[in-house]
């Protein structure tokens, strides 16, 4: 099958994604990948601290722990979708980092991406397949900070490539 | 739509975004980082296109009273929040979706960068639980609060209200200039392209090391 051969479009693929997001928009919300990974979060932490999870506040107002929240489906749902499209194509094999500063980045990454996605209530799922769409003055305050932030990155990143 | 459907719904979509992605390489780390470091812009241009299509969407579903757009004050902590996010997506090489869709095809330095945005997220959760900064859903008030550094809440759908004329309209003018960024953008690659076809040209007649340079960005 050509679908798993070639390389699609990216234009292609994320029209199609776009014209989904705007029925999954009608129907329970548009598409975002933070506030599922919050709630896995936050069940995680039930899972290993028990009843304890409930004397941090945050757990207790802003997101306490429910495993029916629909968010957490569209990331689990995309890491079905990916490992079926790289099996089906051939493309999945196990790739690790190999350089230790490679491992110090990804792991300064991770940290930044998970605290900015709480601090700003939104990811970048959200901010340019949500918000700015629906033309939430957020999203505008969004994108400046992502792309003020990518241009900070890649500034750094380039130090790093430059050694 | 009860908790199931809402969760059935939200897989079905994810898989396919998941396998659209996973296809196309599409990623959205490298639709801001590759046009920054190397004036490459294949993500970029996904990226415009599909806002493009939502923008129009939503705003046209909000004009007929549909859909159910996100509903929250926003203030200084969302430019803050998502510089840092910035930082580190390009940092961890991978955004939410490519973490997700990288991990897919077995790479762990995806699900490395997966397991620490969820420590940063419990981080955060323990810093919130002290200074209860920004305000959360209950306290949020639609308004200006600039002791809380938040500027309310405005949409297409408070457009709407406010001027009287239907949301699409102010959605037409948003993908106006979404399409104009976009054909900026093509602009500059028709100019590139150019470029290319000249050093290739010049390079078939003995300057080789021009033609070299391109190969070069494209390696990278």
């Amino acid at each position: 099958m050509d679908f798993f051969k070639k390389t699609l479009d990216p234009v292609i693929a994320l029209s199609a994604i776009a014209v989904l997001d705007i029925f999954l928009f009608l129907l329970v919300g548009a598409w975002t990948v933070g506030g599922g990974e919050t709630m896995m979060t936050g069940l995680a932490a039930q899972f290993f601290m028990g009843d304890a999870v409930e004397r941090i506040p945050f757990w207790r107002f802003v997101f306490v722990p429910d495993a029916g929240y629909w968010k957490i489906y569209i990331s689990l749902g995309m890491l079905f979708g990916a490992i079926v499209g790289a099996v089906a194509s051939k493309e999945f094999y196990w790739r690790v980092p190999r350089r230790l500063s490679e491992w110090v980045m990804i792991t300064i990454g991770g940290l930044l991406m998970g605290v900015g996605i709480r601090l700003a209530f939104v990811c970048n799922v959200s901010t340019f397949f949500g918000l700015t769409p629906e033309m939430n003055l957020g999203g505008y305050l969004a994108i400046s900070g992502i792309i003020a932030g990518a241009w900070v990155g890649s500034m750094i990143y380039k130090k790093i490539l430059e050694g | 739509m009860s908790v199931v459907a809402e969760c059935i719904v939200a897989f079905i979509f994810g898989s396919v975004v998941g396998l659209l992605v996973q296809r196309s390489r599409f990623c959205n780390t490298a639709a801001l980082r590759d046009a920054i470091l190397f004036n490459s812009f294949r993500n970029t241009k996904a990226l415009l296109v599909a806002m493009m299509i939502l923008t129009i969407g939503f705003t046209l579903f909000i004009s007929l009273g549909a859909g159910n757009p996100m509903r929250f004050d926003v203030g200084l902590n969302q430019v803050i929040g998502l510089f840092m996010f910035g930082i580190g997506m390009v940092l961890a090489g991978a955004c939410t979706v490519s973490t997700w869709v990288k991990s897919g095809e077995g790479n762990v330095g995806a699900m490395w960068a997966l397991l620490f945005t969820f420590v940063g997220m419990f981080l955060f959760s323990l810093v919130w639980s002290a200074n209860f900064w920004p305000p959360a859903a209950a306290s949020m008030t639609g308004e200006l609060n600039l002791e809380a550094l938040q500027l309310g809440f405005a949409n297409a759908q408070t457009l709407q209200e406010k001027f009287g004329i239907p949301a699409v309209f102010f959605g037409i003018i948003q993908a106006a200039v979404l399409y104009a960024i976009f054909r900026a953008i093509r602009r500059k690659e028709q100019a590139q392209e150019a470029a290319q076809q000249e050093n290739a040209a010049t390079g078939a007649t003995g300057a080789t090391g021009v033609a070299a340079e391109p190969a070069q960005v494209a390696a990278q």
